[in-house]
């Protein structure tokens, strides 16, 4: 199997069968094992996304003129263990393939990786492994492996990837919890938090971070107790928050009945606004009440995801080049980040200079500075970082 | 920031009709602990699922466990899938109740490694590391 990136991504546009599925798949562990890559293989994909005929013969029907250069929605799925995410993709799987045969799907499942031995359990697969054959759908395991804004890149650099073998739907599944998760939800257009009954009280839905980047919500496991009460709470929770940041202006006050039929009415509308990274342009969220496992509400969940696919992919098609701008601007602060941290490292050149701030005859700023200067003129030893520069020049790591 | 060097991704899998999964789950704990990117695919699946799945995951290795007796088919069902569909890079090794007169036979269809019950974590891991460490 090659290592050539430019050969690999005509295989995985280009190519058929096993071929295409082994390139795509070698593909999203280059890009895993070094994110650094992404920019190279965005230029090296372009051509195809740009030329290649829709993938579709039916669906998207009269729709967009333009080929597509990224899925039409990457969802994603965020919930705590245990609140049955990789089911409910599962179902929406079987959803998805019954009702648009000719759509392809590929699901991208993080979980975490252990923060002492860097190993991981990746387990999303088991519940979708009826799919496994289905040359329709594409499955990716990932670790969140531990470095900054990598798994971000990572992830795009796979989404990229599903977009170039046709995948129309791409399903992000996460655990929602943590800075690097966080940083993943903002790359799926739309986020949906899984919740289930019998894993805290209300108390649960006040704390900071899983409630606050929640597009639409879903109450799995409907048919267990308490489902009704949790979906209640929930409610009133989620319209606490429309009231703080609307101060009550906001028409969707007071209809607490249609948002929790979920109807995609007026309500949810304008909830692709391109400030969807702050939670205080939001209306009031969808909720939708399902059980995975018994399959119900899994279609009115779909009809809901469909519609506002047709609403809002064109913002999300904007939405998402602003996001990977965004994503590359960390990585090359991080990078430089880096560079300098090995010039105060032990056996950095300026490791010795933090003593003398201590001992008062430098200030930070003046040994910032120091740093900036001495790492200005320094050859770097990542040299994967240069955008369209691609194969030879990031060797490191091609272990497989 | 990333400070662990980084293993390969070895699949592990349950082929045949056996839902015995303590020994797959143990492993791929161990192979975790070790510092390994484990992706478990569940009990009774067909070659095909595992086959299919390993490549879209491009791992490294498939563990199979098997405690139904049907190794010598399966193991060579997978083998003969990796082969057909240009995946032969992929290593196998398996683990279960597997006697000790079928190993040379597993071995010689190219099954890298046989762990028996009872072989320590510490053997698993470092076969598995000097297996990886060997250009493919």
């Amino acid at each position: 199997m090659t290592h050539d990136l430019a050969q690999l991504v005509r295989d995985a546009a280009a190519g058929t069968g096993a071929r295409q599925v082994r390139a795509a798949g070698r593909l999203m562990s280059m890009i895993e094992d070094d994110p650094t890559r992404l920019p190279a293989l965005v230029v090296a994909a372009r051509p195809y996304l740009a030329s290649s005929p829709l993938p579709l013969g039916e669906g998207r029907e009269g729709g967009c003129k333009e080929p597509p250069r990224l899925p039409r929605i990457v969802l994603g799925i965020t919930g705590a263990p245990g609140s049955g995410k990789s089911t409910l993709t599962d179902a929406l799987l079987g959803e998805y393939r019954r009702r648009f045969p000719q759509r392809k799907i590929g699901v991208v499942a993080v979980d975490p990786s252990s923060p002492f031995t860097g190993g991981a359990v990746l387990g999303d697969r088991v519940r979708m492994m009826r799919h496994t054959t289905d040359p329709m759908i594409f499955v990716r395991s990932m670790a969140s492996r531990g470095h900054l804004g990598g798994l971000a890149l990572g992830v795009r650099g796979v989404i990229q990837i599903l977009a170039l073998i046709g995948c129309d739907l791409v399903i992000l599944e996460t655990v929602g919890v943590g800075q690097s998760e966080v940083e993943v939800a903002g790359i799926a257009d739309l986020t949906a938090i899984i919740f289930a009954p019998g894993q805290g009280d209300s108390i649960q839905l006040l704390k900071a971070g899983l409630m606050e980047i929640g597009d639409l919500f879903v109450i799995n496991k409907a048919d267990r107790p308490g489902a009704a009460e949790l979906h209640r709470q929930l409610l009133s929770v989620l319209k606490l928050g429309v009231i703080e940041e609307h101060c009550g202006a906001h028409h969707g006050i007071g209809l607490p009945q249609a948002a929790s039929r979920g109807l995609p009415d007026s309500v949810g509308e304008t909830a692709a606004s391109p400030e969807l990274g702050l939670m205080r342009s939001r209306p009031m969220p969808d909720v939708q009440l399902v059980s995975a496992a018994e399959h119900t509400g899994i279609a009115s969940l779909l009809d809901l995801l469909e519609k506002k696919t047709d609403d809002h992919h064109e913002d999300w098609a904007q939405r998402r080049d602003e996001s990977m701008f965004r994503d590359i601007r960390d990585s090359i602060l991080e990078a430089a980040r880096q560079r300098l941290e090995r010039t105060l490292g032990r056996n950095g050149t300026a490791h010795g200079q933090v003593a003398r701030v201590l001992a008062g005859d430098l200030s930070i700023e003046e040994l910032a500075d120091d740093l900036l200067r001495r790492t200005a003129g320094a050859p770097h030893a990542n040299a994967g970082l240069a955008p369209g520069r691609t194969s030879n020049s990031s060797s490191k790591t091609e272990v497989m | 920031m990333d400070t662990h060097p980084r293993r390969p991704r070895i699949l592990i899998a349950k082929p045949g009709l056996d839902g015995h999964d303590r020994g797959a789950k143990y492993v791929a704990h161990i192979l975790r602990d070790a510092g390994f990117e484990v992706i478990y695919t569940g009990i009774r699946r067909s070659p095909e699922q595992i086959v299919e799945a390993a490549i879209q995951e491009d791992v490294a290795a498939i563990g199979l466990s098997l405690l139904s007796g049907a190794h010598n088919v399966l193991f060579k069902k997978v083998i003969d899938l990796l082969k057909s569909k240009d995946a032969a890079d992929i290593l196998v090794f398996g683990g279960g109740t597997i006697p000790p007169d079928d190993v040379p036979f597993l071995k010689s269809i190219g099954v890298a490694a046989v762990f028996t019950p009872g072989t320590p974590a510490k053997t698993i891991v470092s076969t598995l590391d000097s297996l990886f460490a060997q250009p493919a």
